[in-house]
């Protein structure tokens, strides 16, 4: 069973980690196109060589940053994050317009508007630009 | 016929403890140390098994405790190797695979009509006519299979346990040793593993020297050095189940599994002696020269009367002499090489007066007439490779012993990634080249002769411990040449014969022309030609019968072996039990802090993931009922439940609000405090993972819900993107640290009144959706308000440790009021009539906000979320699906299951997700995904029930009861 | 002597230790195992060759975020940089360092801790800044396993090599322990191995059991406060 360098636990059998893929920027999603998006999402690399990837150590959720060589399976180096990811990163308001509602299925009625129900906005507290949940949550499963 | 030798033959034998053992229903005798088979042959018992193909009667074969011929059912474990179980008093031990007797096997008809069985025969056979199929299934199913499996029988106990070494040798014949002793040396930490039951490998049976007498006094001083040295730790009887990444090596000895992790590696595993391939090879009566050679040496049975010894290489010649000292008459020696022997052997043979039979090789033995064995057995003169002339001599004997040279057991280093070649010149295989950390030596990398095997093992030790970062002093001296025999030419040991029945493989009756038949037909790869024929995949797993098929498939496509190539050898190189890979069960489960409390209160309980969760409260004959019933209290009255699972995360900081922003669907900038809020979790790809309720108990801190299964996802993610966008926030998973209880029904306030002095529980002091701190019965707790079952509820969160006080003081509080805990089912009901979905349940790997009616739930102006961008694209695309509620009446219809599905004109447009009959409202409601034009209230829509059957429903508006809340807010 | 379902705080394993006999004090308003009802120097025997005791009643608190080295060590807390490694206290308490921003403080193996209290008093959200207080207390158990042939047990359940010469003192190893997430630590007592388990609190029950089935081979068994201060007094 291969060993896994965790830059804080040290070596350790690769059981003890989740790989979560190559470490690839993320494309601005209010800025990049569809395609660049949809590409982001769904599509890798699939390289055969030297990758930067993700690994998560399951037992302290502490993720890192491993190189790897996808056709000898040599790992070459591991690191934190912060050696990649060292800067903060912030959105931009938003560029795009409002987004359109969803086709109305045909002959649907407009949907109820949620219920703004007095006793839930104490006196005093500005009412904020949007709704209020309708169905509150304790979850089930 | 075989018998039992006067001491001191027999090392592992301890006669002073006879042991009483039966076999095929016979009463017979051994000695503690005798294996299965060496007691059996003791008592002149031949046959062991009936083959699997043509139930041909076989016999001890190589006795090296991994060859298929003694395949033996003991009491209830089926497929147990005779020549490696060990006797023990009362073992009650069958054969396997015969219809009759073993002896009188009805199905050895099949050796009658191999004809109509070569290899591969079931594929062109059983399917034709169409109709004859199932009556050839059932016979398949009665005749085919190895052993029987008793499902009465015990569990055994099976355990493991990590080991950690600076070097592993595994193998412990004179290279193993010498390595294990020169590493030890050197200061390394040394596990020697070997799979007899004594150390010494080859020098248990062999005979390295004309005498005999230096191969006995080298395994004893060898071995007594090892077994002196603390530093290492000796593991016999010990198997090893192949070689995994960074020298990882799981090893079996009794019913434990080690898992062992070693610095640096010596693979000492020796050779396997290869069979001679002639006709009736396989016959009791024919075995290899190492198994004559432990019947006598380890077991003291002398293995015939009168024997024939065809060989290879010198290896025979030893076994000649063992066997004339042990009191065989040798009739001949029959040598396939031309050239004469170097070592002292040929001399001493000679001295003895045995005829050896130059360039000759075995073209038959002849069975006996009557009863098992062998007769005789016919040689000829070798032409050229494979081929032998007309003339054929016959020699009387009960014994054939063959030896056709040795292949390195080299099956860990080809899973280590060393390079192996196959040495046209030597008939054998050689190793080029090693991965780091991993070393070899002894006949497994072809050193030879005994000084050079223990030379060859030292060097291995030394550079093994070196490796493993020792000071290991300087390298040893190289081996000096002297007694190596002769290992020049190798020689062709396939003699095919027109009227076949010549093995190449003994599991699976293969024989020489199947092999050709199949190449003819195109099966000529070397992997392809495996499987076709099945060459290679028994129980041996091509120990004496990959190298002589490859032999056979270059001859037939004119290449050379090593073109030809070898097949994959894969882990476990020894058969392994399931027990021994179950282990312990290891099961690990998580209960709340209330567990036994719903235990007593005769709960049934369910998984929901890792955690038992109470489904109801009552005998399971009353379960409909039962949930009826407790949901009924909760709508009119007052009930508990356990929420305790619900993930709960501590997200903490600076910028902990827009963290939230980012990581869920809705708006929490400006959440007030003391106030909570719905979140939604997308993925990247717009779908709905997660969802729960996030209270602001602090400008910078949000104590977050998540779903029970969903928690340890959701933390885990919330970490990686933090990784990245390196805010100001911390996140902390405290599901295990709190308690919950949902306290709900329209009498809950007052039971709750009773119990907390510090909190205003009034309508106006806590309206819907607020968020309180507190005490309840003394306790610390966080109050929320919240409305998932539709009714008056306060959610209380308190310290694990102090959950059952909290359960058993709401209890007590709420006696009066009749108050009653509910479980997950009643939950669900009660949910379900206000049309709450569930996650994972109501939506799957696939759901967008908007085909869940959710799109309330996304903020409109906030500049990113996860998964933004898709779920806005998924809205543009339009929807294929809606998830809707639907109704049906409570009586007289055919209630839906969940994942039934909604069908129109012969087309699936959606499926069920949630349905229950609802008492209170004297329905059977659901939920379901439609089609998008089917999503108008009042729509009917069919669904396929049970046995094809359709049931219509009605579309309806949700929630189905309390459309305007007023019940939650009271 | 106390019994546990007297106390508001109970320990998830407070049924499976009276099961085995435990006799139970009160600890704060915690009751914990102080022995199991057997002759004094048989329990320090036992507990000198392999012993669990459950001290998840002692007191313990965390604290993690970018800026908990320096709170810690503003608040008293005597702490090096090297994560893994567990700083003893002057007041006997012990504080565990698993990552640079994350710290878990234990009490003493009497249960006295005057720093966690005073920790938990100095920490509150309004003054976080950068260090936030983790209920480790609810979140984990803690148990404790002694004796000469714990390492040896634990390589039955731990793929992680803890033997003497592998594992050093307070050394801390976070990992998995028979399938579940656990912090381990070494922390012999005196001249005997020991080590500090800490997992989720939730599998306490299953953890408890599946350690005990794999101490059976060498007769291991429970033990209580009073064998471990036995073994304290030996030194």
């Amino acid at each position: 069973m291969k060993i896994m360098p965790c830059p804080l636990n040290g070596p350790r059998n690769i059981q003890e980690f989740i790989c979560a893929g190559p470490v690839e920027p993320h494309p601005d999603p209010s800025r990049c196109s569809d395609d660049e998006w949809a590409e982001f999402v769904w599509l890798e690399e699939n390289l055969a060589g030297v990758v930067r990837e993700w690994w998560c150590h399951a037992a302290t959720s502490y993720w890192f940053i491993a190189e790897r060589n996808t056709v000898t399976d040599e790992i070459l180096a591991t690191y934190p994050a912060d050696r990649v990811f060292s800067e903060r990163v912030d959105f931009a308001p938003l560029a795009l317009p409002e987004p359109p509602a969803p086709p109305e299925p045909p002959k649907a009625p407009a949907p109820p508007p949620p219920a703004e129900a007095a006793a839930d906005t104490p006196a005093g507290d500005a009412p904020s630009d949007d709704a209020l949940p309708l169905a509150p949550k304790e979850t089930g499963g | 016929m075989m018998e039992r030798l006067p001491e001191p033959a027999g090392l592992l034998l301890d006669r002073s403890e006879p042991v009483a053992f039966s076999f095929e229903g016979r009463r017979y005798q051994g000695f503690r140390g005798d294996t299965v088979a060496s007691a059996l042959a003791a008592n002149d018992v031949t046959v062991l098994s009936r083959s699997f193909k043509y139930h041909r009667a076989r016999g001890i074969h190589s006795l090296s405790g991994l060859d298929a011929n003694t395949l033996v059912q003991v009491g209830p474990a089926p497929n147990r190797f005779a020549d490696r179980e060990p006797l023990a008093a009362g073992l009650v031990v069958t054969g396997q695979n015969y219809w009759g007797t073993l002896r009188h096997d009805r199905m050895a008809v099949f050796g009658l009509l191999h004809r109509f069985f070569p290899a591969g025969f079931y594929y062109k056979a059983f399917y034709k006519p169409r109709w004859t199929w199932p009556l050839w299934a059932r016979m398949i199913r009665r005749i085919a299979g190895l052993g029987s499996v008793d499902t009465a029988a015990p569990h055994g106990y099976f355990d493991k346990q990590y080991l950690f070494c600076d070097v592993l040798v595994v193998g412990g014949g004179a290279a193993g040793l010498a390595a294990a002793s020169q590493a030890a040396a050197a200061g390394a930490e040394v596990v020697l593993v070997d799979e007899n039951a004594a150390l010494g490998g080859a020098l248990l049976h062999g005979r390295f020297d004309a005498g005999g007498v230096r191969t006995a006094d080298t395994r004893t001083a060898l071995a007594g050095e090892v077994e002196a040295d603390e530093r290492i730790s000796v593991m016999t009887e010990t198997a090893c189940l192949g070689w995994y990444a960074d020298n990882w090596l799981p090893l079996v000895r009794g019913n434990r599994l080690y898992k062992l992790r070693t610095k640096a590696l010596v693979v000492a595993t020796g050779c396997l002696e290869q069979p001679l391939v002639f006709r009736n090879n396989d016959l009791p009566g024919v075995m290899l020269a190492s198994a004559a050679q432990r019947l006598i040496k380890l077991y003291g049975v002398r293995p015939g009367r009168r024997a024939v010894v065809a060989t290879a290489s010198d290896d025979g010649y030893g076994a000649a002499l063992d066997l004339l000292d042990a009191g065989v008459e040798v009739a001949a020696v029959v040598d396939l090489r031309t050239d004469a022997p170097r070592s002292g052997v040929g001399d001493a043979l000679a001295a003895r007066r045995v005829p050896v039979h130059a360039g000759a090789a075995p073209w038959e033995a002849v069975p006996q007439r009557k009863g098992p064995g062998i007769a005789r057995v016919r040689v000829a003169k070798i032409v050229e490779d494979g081929v032998c002339a007309p003339t054929v001599d016959s020699f009387t004997c009960d014994l054939l012993v063959v030896s056709g040279g040795q292949a390195p057991a080299a099956a860990l280093l080809r899973q280590a990634g060393a390079a192996i070649a196959y040495d046209s010149r030597r008939q054998t295989t050689r190793i080029d080249a090693l991965p780091a950390g991993v070393f070899a030596a002894g006949g497994v990398v072809g050193a030879a002769g005994l000084d050079g095997v223990i030379a060859d093992g030292r060097r291995a030790g030394w550079q093994a411990a070196a490796h493993a970062g020792l000071d290991a002093g300087p390298e040893p001296a190289a081996a000096p040449d002297g007694d190596a025999p002769a290992t020049a030419k190798g020689v062709w040991p396939i003699f095919p014969h027109p009227d076949h029945k010549a093995f190449v493989d003994f599991d699976e009756d293969v024989q020489v022309h199947d092999l050709e038949d199949a190449i003819a037909e195109g099966y000529d790869h070397v992997e392809l030609l495996k499987r076709f024929t099945t060459n290679g995949m028994g129980p041996s797993q091509g120990r004496h019968s990959s190298l002589n098929a490859v032999r056979v498939l270059a001859r037939a496509t004119a290449r050379s072996v090593d073109e030809t190539g070898a097949t994959t050898v894969r882990q476990p190189i020894v058969p392994v039990t399931m027990g021994h890979l179950a282990g312990r069960s290891f099961e690990p489960v998580r209960y709340t802090a209330m567990h036994f409390r719903h235990l007593e209160a005769g709960a049934t309980m369910m998984p929901a993931g890792l955690w038992l969760r109470p489904e109801y409260y009552g005998e399971p004959a009353r379960r409909q009922a039962l949930i009826r019933e407790e949901a009924k209290n909760v709508r009119d009255n007052v009930g508990i439940i356990d929420v305790s699972t619900l993930g709960g995360l501590d997200v903490r900081g600076p910028d902990a609000a827009e963290f939230m922003n980012r990581m869920y669907t809705f708006a929490y900038l400006k959440q007030p405090v003391g106030r909570s809020r719905y979140v939604l979790m997308t993925d990247l790809g717009g779908v709905v993972v997660d969802d729960g309720v996030a209270c602001r108990m602090h400008e910078d801190h949000f104590y977050v819900t998540a779903t029970t299964s969903g928690v340890d996802n959701v933390y885990r993610e919330m970490l990686w993107y933090n990784a990245q966008w390196r805010l100001k926030v911390d996140v902390s998973n405290v599901t295990a640290a709190l308690a919950g209880v949902n306290i709900a029904g329209p009498n809950c306030r007052a039971v709750l009144e009773t119990l907390c002095d510090d909190v205003d529980i009034s309508p106006e002091g806590f309206p819907y959706m607020g968020v309180r701190e507190g005490h309840v019965a003394g306790i610390p707790a966080l109050f929320l308000r919240v409305g998932f079952v539709g009714e008056l509820g306060y959610e209380l969160h308190v310290p694990a440790s102090q959950g059952e006080a909290l359960w058993d003081a709401l209890l007590e509080a709420g006696r009066a009021h009749g108050i009653r805990p509910f479980g997950v089912e009643a939950q669900r009901l009660l949910r379900l009539e206000k049309g709450h979905i569930i996650i994972g349940q109501d939506t799957d790997g696939l759901t967008t906000p908007h085909e869940a009616d959710m799109a309330w739930a996304l903020a409109k102006k906030k500049p990113f979320h996860v998964g933004i961008r898709s779920v806005r694209m998924q809205a543009e695309k339009g929807l294929t699906r809606r998830l809707v509620g639907f109704e049906m009446p409570g009586v007289g219809v055919e209630q839906p299951k969940e994942c039934h599905l909604v069908i129109r004109e012969g087309e699936i447009t959606g499926r069920v997700t949630s349905v229950a009959y609802s008492p209170n409202l004297d329905r059977i409601i659901g939920l379901a995904y439609v089609a998008p034009d089917q999503g108008e209230p009042g729509t009917r829509i069919e669904i396929r029930v049970d046995g094809g059957r359709m049931v219509s429903a009605t579309v309806a508006k949700l929630p189905f009861f309390d459309p305007d809340g007023a019940r939650q807010e009271l | 002597m106390t019994a546990p379902a007297e106390q508001t705080r109970r320990s998830p394993l407070y049924r499976a230790l009276a099961e085995d006999g435990a006799r139970f004090e009160a600890l704060g308003d915690h009751a914990v195992a102080r022995d199991f009802g057997r002759d004094a120097a048989d329990e320090a025997a036992r507990a000198e060759a392999l012993g669990l005791a459950d001290l998840t009643p002692l007191p313990r608190v965390g604290f993690k975020g970018w800026n908990a080295g320096p709170w810690l060590a503003q608040a008293g807390a005597e702490m090096g940089e090297a994560s893994n490694r567990a700083y003893p206290q002057a007041d006997g308490t012990r504080i565990a360092r698993l990552a640079p921003g994350e710290a878990l403080v234990l009490a003493d193996r009497a249960g006295r801790g005057p720093l966690i209290e005073s920790l938990r008093q100095a920490w509150s959200m309004a003054e976080a800044d950068g260090c936030f207080h983790v209920a480790r207390q609810e979140t984990s158990c803690w148990l404790l396993l002694t004796g000469a042939h714990a390492a040896g047990m634990l390589a039955k359940v731990c793929a992680v090599d803890l033997r003497p010469g592998s594992f050093a003192a307070d050394s801390i190893a976070q990992t998995n322990v028979a399938r579940l997430n656990a912090i381990v630590i070494r922390g012999d007592i005196g001249a005997v191995p020991a080590f500090d388990l800490l997992a989720d609190s939730a599998s306490a029950v299953y953890l408890w059991g599946a350690l005990l089935d794999a101490m059976a081979e060498h007769d291991g068994a429970p033990i209580g406060l009073a064998a471990i201060g036995a073994l304290l007094e030996r030194g």
